[in-house]
């Protein structure tokens, strides 16, 4: 087998999506949980993001963060630093963080006007 | 042991630290556990859960190379490329580079594994076969065609690129059950496959038939008394 590592192979072109400037917006709801959990310290930032996998494709990842090696564009909402990814900013443009209270399957929820279908958790979409 | 071209057989190399759980994510088998030296096989689903490729991964340290078809490639590409955002997976096609073949009647005692001989790459992906890769600076001698081949397949009930395994078949239909791992996780596709699991409906099956006693556009391999096609399973 032939890898083609030891030489130059150029790989196979990427689609990169333009990077969009994300607007978002978080739920009451949300703002109270997500204060519970950043307390005091507003320096940490919730990074809103998006891993492939999934019924649907892609997934969503929701982290607080002190900081990230990814290009990211900050933006501050309702007082909290929220870091995007520009590689995954044309999914994310318009969402709302939400925040559903109830013993099963309760948590964070992103209400996507970019999503196509989502899979019954929620935790995916195309 | 038989030696025949695959000619169909394309090469693409995935690097990046999220390469493997990135095929993961995306395929019917659990990869995430796979170790140098180690081959594992994986269907890309669509949303329908019909087959987009059926690959063959070797596992080669730094890198991962996977096996796919020159036939179903643009597809392929065309699933994952806009997936990989901001992940660290970077995919180059070596396929110019190799040649390919199957070797079968073979009896190999460690399946899933690989070795490379001489810029020549055996992949045991079953106790009777091999998937051969070969650097083109080297000879491959051919000793067998494919519809002998393809007699051995209907034989032995292997399912094969562009005959069952095709964008109209799902894995379980094709023959690919043992590729779909029953409790990896979420991936494009698996809720269907996990329905038709759960309530022993998984529609149609690959059989082998005697050709008077099967439609003929069932068929998606024909032998001269035996074939092999996919039919709707009686429930």
């Amino acid at each position: 087998m032939d890898c083609g590592t030891c030489e130059t192979s150029s790989p196979v072109q990427l689609m990169t999506p333009e990077v969009v400037n994300v607007n978002l917006s978080i739920s009451n709801k949300a703002q109270e949980m997500l204060s519970d959990a950043f307390g005091d310290d507003r320096s940490m930032a919730l990074l809103v993001g998006v891993l492939s996998g999934g019924c649907s494709g892609y997934m969503y990842d929701l982290q607080i963060v002190e900081e990230t090696d990814q290009s990211c564009q900050e933006i501050t909402v309702d007082g909290f630093k929220v870091l995007v990814p520009n590689a995954s900013s044309h999914l994310l443009d318009g969402i709302e963080i939400d925040y559903v209270d109830r013993l099963m399957g309760g948590g964070f929820k992103i209400n996507n006007p970019n999503a196509e279908s989502s899979c019954g958790c929620g935790e995916s979409f195309s | 042991m038989p030696l025949v071209a695959y000619p169909d057989a394309a090469l693409t190399i995935w690097q990046g630290k999220d390469a493997l759980q990135f095929i993961d994510g995306l395929s019917t088998n659990k990869m995430v556990d796979m170790m140098k030296g180690q081959l594992v096989q994986t269907v890309f689903t669509s949303s329908q859960a019909k087959i987009i490729d059926f690959v063959t991964v070797f596992h080669m340290g730094e890198v991962l190379a996977v096996q796919c078809h020159q036939s179903k490639l643009q597809n392929l590409l065309n699933h994952v490329l806009p997936r990989i955002l901001g992940q660290d997976v970077t995919i180059t096609d070596v396929t110019e580079r190799n040649q390919f073949a199957v070797e079968y009647e073979v009896k190999n005692e460690h399946v899933g594994t690989f070795i490379s001989v001489n810029n020549v790459t055996y992949g045991r992906t079953e106790s009777n076969l091999n998937i051969v890769i070969a650097s083109k600076e080297n000879t491959l001698q051919h000793s067998g065609t494919i519809a002998e081949f393809d007699a051995w397949r209907i034989e032995n009930l292997v399912p094969w690129n562009n005959h069952e395994i095709t964008i109209k078949n799902h894995p379980l239909a094709a023959g690919l059950s043992k590729f779909v791992h029953p409790a990896k996780g979420c991936y494009i596709g698996q809720e269907i496959l996990a329905r038709m699991v759960s309530r022993g409906r998984q529609g149609k099956n690959l059989v082998r038939c005697k050709n008077s006693e099967v439609d003929d556009k069932l068929i998606t391999t024909r032998g001269e008394i035996y074939s092999l096609g996919i039919v709707r399973a009686i429930q």
